[in-house]
């Protein structure tokens, strides 16, 4: 993946996390698309009109969560209707350590990462994918 | 890559208000985002605790386990530790749909709202 080409989508309900993901983001690539979506329902959308390579996913929010949007996603493929398959980062605050393995066997899902985010961890990973 | 989570929230009165260290590392130093975080998060924190204080009273379990879970992850992300440990506690309550624990924990999460509020103005 070249630095210039990366789109990132952000699904959080949190906006003060959505602020530190940006924020960090914007630092680390500071040429790459950052798109905002509040809950599930809300990523598909930008999902389908942004295309974005890599998405950092929350799994708990309201209206829809983190589950029906891989659910979507991975239906989407199945059905052929989604071409590219992106990368996800899950990231959680979800502690119970058996749902956290079933999240991390998910379609698409390269990471699980729990909250609070160890930035860190982020960066190391992205780096490994982006050149 | 799965990383596991900590497990420390069972000191919930004994956890600091707030780690001021960890709220800057987490914002890269920048005091002028941590005022913008910190006004995000207590904006967000009463909104919640409304939320709650309401579905109480209709025992509304699954929004709020939601509240409870929503507010533990932005505490323990902005280094509110006490508010995090007490909102695990109640979303454990929720999980568990009891409902004396949980009114005696939201109790207890309202005096911790204040003292962060508190702690929040001499900032």
């Amino acid at each position: 993946m070249k630095k210039q080409n990366i789109r990132f989508l952000i699904v959080e309900d949190d906006e003060m996390i959505r602020l530190i993901h940006k924020d960090f983001l914007k630092d680390l690539f500071p040429d790459a698309e950052i798109f905002e979506a509040e809950n599930g329902a809300q990523g598909i959308c930008h999902y389908f009109e942004s295309h974005p390579n890599i998405i950092l996913l929350d799994m708990m929010m309201p209206i829809m969560g983190g589950e029906a949007f891989l659910d979507i996603l991975e239906e989407g493929h199945h059905c052929n209707i989604l071409k590219d398959k992106p990368k996800i980062i899950v990231v959680t605050a979800i502690k119970d350590v058996k749902e956290l393995m079933s999240i991390g066997k998910r379609f698409a899902v390269e990471a699980v990462i729990s909250k609070p985010l160890v930035q860190n961890q982020l960066k190391s990973l992205l780096e490994d994918w982006i050149s | 890559m799965i990383n596991f989570p900590p497990h420390k929230s069972d000191d919930f009165m004994t956890a600091p208000i707030f780690e001021t260290e960890k709220a800057l590392n987490r914002v890269h130093n920048k005091k002028d985002l941590l005022e913008r975080v910190i006004d995000i998060f207590v904006k967000s924190l009463m909104e919640r605790k409304d939320v709650i204080e309401r579905e109480l009273n209709n025992e509304n379990w699954e929004t709020l386990a939601t509240m409870a879970h929503s507010i533990k992850g932005s505490s323990w992300t902005i280094g509110a530790q006490r508010l995090g440990n007490i909102a695990y506690k109640m979303e454990k309550a929720a999980d568990q749909k009891d409902l004396a624990f949980f009114r005696q924990l939201f109790e207890i999460f309202k005096t911790c709202v204040q003292q962060f509020i508190e702690f929040d103005k001499k900032l």
